[in-house]
């Protein structure tokens, strides 16, 4: 069971590839955080209500409904709907994207090799969600895409750490989630402020300042 | 005490927000210099008066190290809060923008107090984040168009930069799985147990995320935006305090490299990065026409330069860590002055700015002298540390590159001053502003230029104990 979360959420990387609708980025972020959390509820050996009280509310509460949520009303009040032209094209992507499988597997089964407690599907597939965010962010030219790229990258660290199964201390936990959710909040903040003071939302605007 | 410097700061600015009133505004100001001194006194002396519940104290410890770097930070921010007084009147802000803008203020300082405090990883992580967080509003507060272009590109780059040493750190409690423990001190202690392949991998990560905090090449194109778009004491803040909160958390990290005896992995990365920005901002140095860009391209070079110093070994260390200091101060002292020009002549281009010292003859010394204390003339401390860190690549056997060290020194000296010659001398340009700044956009400057000299010709015992002690902490 696990496993087929594992690669559905490695389908919905690619599905990110091949689409340019803006929603769409959003659903898949959305479906993420349930996948996520599914994992972590399925991951729980012994009950600590504390923990799976937090682990709940960072998966399915923020990553699968706030943070969605938040930037469709982003998306929907600045009435973007598409991605414009990307400078890759959309085949080329996904050929790409392809190779960054074949990277993240061939990691997966190397590290697994070298450390027993690695849990290789985990692992593979957090590797690609995290260098597969990078090439969207670099090839995208829309800010709003940034962000949501940059929620996926999250979501790929989200599930490295749990191909490790360190735990962490509880303070550390309620300090990344902190920071993630103000994070994107100024995020949003600061993309609104762009599209108001700015004539479009392509990173292309941002040029007055160089030497 | 650390409640007091974690907390103080938090609720006052959050209670400056509720309140909105401008003698709240200053006094919040006023009450957290003076608690930060007050803490740093004690501590320098070695004396305790507080004493905290077991759950905190696990997290947060004050050690050789990170109590020099909170002196540092503790100074620049009374400089800063005196300052940003002047900036007050200066822009006119209405008391509302005024607790905006000291709530951010206090909440960066918190933030970055956190860091260098923090006794685990990703604690210290967790407030790297924050202090990017808390500061790009700051960044943004004068609200033009090219600050918020700063301010986005800086959270954005920063943000992607700290969640990849995240990711280091994820690797790191791989090859530590036995530890299970992220706290330094353990981490130290069981270094050489600790797998060196996943220790390398995450060190890569680490050094990428916490170097693009602290703006080295090439990883610092947020670096120079933001410090030039910033207001004037922000920016100060920003070069004299978190690229120094940043690099402490490098140098947590290389520690473990030294206990593990690994230390020619990380030196290495040290080194080059070191030597790419001396290249890069030499480069510009030369090249801009803004002349608080011009003083971020000389934080980029000086990072490099520290991270030269760090990676030499003892000498090399000692020399660092004065550096450290006098970096903080003198470009503390540049960037205040810059928010006089800036007040003077409404411009931040050279070609506007002429005769400065005709037009305001205190600005135009403080401009000259800070500039020169900045490019390491001797009596001012920054000299002896650029010799020592000379000398250390000469002992080490790296004797080209101490004499490529030097020459980028000399262009980017050249460089950085015949720009603050032409601004200074000269027939003086149109001045938009005609009354001089007032005492507060002097007395700062002044003060810790003075703390430098002290420093250089003659100095204090108690000054050159944290010295060492910083600097024995790595190794």
């Amino acid at each position: 069971m696990n496993d087929i979360l594992i690669i559905l959420l490695g389908t919905s990387i690619l599905y990110v590839f091949s689409v340019s609708r803006l929603e769409a980025y959003v659903k898949t972020l959305a479906l993420q955080g349930i996948l996520l959390f599914l994992l972590v509820i399925m991951d729980i050996k012994e009950i600590n209500w504390l923990n799976i009280t937090f682990l709940i509310f960072e998966t399915l509460i923020l990553k699968g409904i706030i943070i969605p949520y938040f930037l469709l009303t982003v998306i929907r009040r600045n009435e973007i709907s598409r991605e414009i032209d990307p400078y890759i094209s959309q085949f080329y992507s996904i050929l790409i994207g392809s190779i960054i499988f074949i990277f993240g597997f061939l990691a997966a089964f190397w590290a697994s090799r070298l450390d027993a407690g690695i849990k290789p599907l985990y692992f593979g597939i957090s590797i690609v969600m995290i260098i597969a965010s990078l090439f969207l962010i670099i090839n995208r030219k829309r800010i709003i895409t940034h962000i949501l790229c940059y929620m996926i990258l999250e979501n790929g660290i989200f599930l490295l750490s749990l191909s490790v199964a360190n735990e962490m201390p509880m303070l550390v936990n309620l300090g990344v989630l902190l920071d993630l959710f103000v994070g994107i909040f100024l995020f949003a903040i600061f993309f609104n402020k762009i599209q108001e003071m700015y004539d479009g939302n392509k990173i292309d605007v941002l040029t007055e300042l160089k030497d | 005490m650390i409640a007091l410097i974690l907390f103080l700061p938090v609720v006052l600015s959050l209670t400056g927000l509720l309140a909105k009133n401008k003698l709240v505004n200053r006094s919040n100001l006023f009450v957290t210099s003076a608690a930060y001194v007050l803490v740093v006194v004690l501590k320098i002396f070695s004396l305790n008066f507080l004493i905290l519940p077991d759950w905190l104290l696990i997290y947060f410890s004050f050690d050789s190290i990170g109590i020099f770097f909170l002196s540092i930070m503790t100074i620049v921010f009374v400089a800063v809060s005196i300052y940003s007084i002047f900036y007050f009147k200066e822009h006119h802000l209405n008391a509302e923008r005024e607790s905006v803008y000291v709530a951010e203020l206090l909440f960066f300082l918190a933030a970055m107090s956190g860091v260098i405090l923090s006794t685990h990883l990703a604690l210290l992580w967790v407030f790297v984040e924050a202090t990017t967080l808390t500061s790009a509003l700051l960044i943004y507060f004068e609200k033009r168009k090219s600050s918020l272009e700063a301010a986005w590109k800086y959270v954005y780059i920063c943000s992607i930069g700290i969640a990849l040493a995240f990711v280091g750190i994820i690797i790191l409690s791989i090859g530590s799985r036995d530890l299970n423990s992220l706290f330094f001190t353990d981490l130290y202690n069981n270094a050489k147990k600790i797998n060196p392949f996943w220790l390398k991998i995450s060190f890569a990560f680490l050094f990428v995320g916490l170097g693009t905090k602290v703006g080295v090449a090439p990883i610092h194109a947020w670096l120079p935006d933001a410090h030039s778009e910033a207001p004037s004491p922000a920016s100060a803040m920003l070069s004299g305090t978190l690229l120094n909160s940043a690099l402490l958390g490098l140098i947590r990290v290389h520690e473990i490299f030294i206990k593990a005896g690994e230390q020619h992995f990380s030196n290495f990365f040290f080194l080059v990065t070191g030597f790419l920005s001396l290249f890069v901002s030499s480069v510009f140095i030369v090249r801009t026409k803004n002349y608080k860009r011009m003083l971020a391209y000389s934080s980029i070079e000086n990072m490099g330069i520290l991270f030269i110093g760090i990676s030499l070994g003892k000498y090399g260390i000692f020399a660092a860590m004065l550096h450290t200091l006098s970096h903080s101060f003198a470009k503390a002292t540049l960037f205040l002055t810059s928010g006089n020009i800036l007040y003077l002549f409404k411009s931040k281009k050279f070609d506007d700015v002429k005769g400065l010292i005709n037009v305001d003859s205190k600005t135009g010394w403080l401009w000259v002298i800070s500039a020169l204390a900045i490019m390491g003339m001797p009596p001012f401390p920054i000299f002896i540390s650029k010799f020592f860190i000379t000398v250390a690549l000469w002992k080490a056997g790296l004797s080209w590159l101490a004499i490529l060290f030097f020459l980028f020194l000399v262009i980017i000296s050249f460089g950085m001053f015949s720009s603050v010659y032409n601004m200074t001398f000269g027939d003086k340009a149109d001045n938009k502003t005609e009354s001089a700044p007032t005492w507060n956009a002097y007395v700062p400057q002044v003060a810790l230029l003075l703390i430098l000299l002290l420093i250089g010709i003659n100095m204090p015992d108690f000054v050159s104990n944290l010295i060492n002690n910083a600097a024995n902490f790595l190794k």
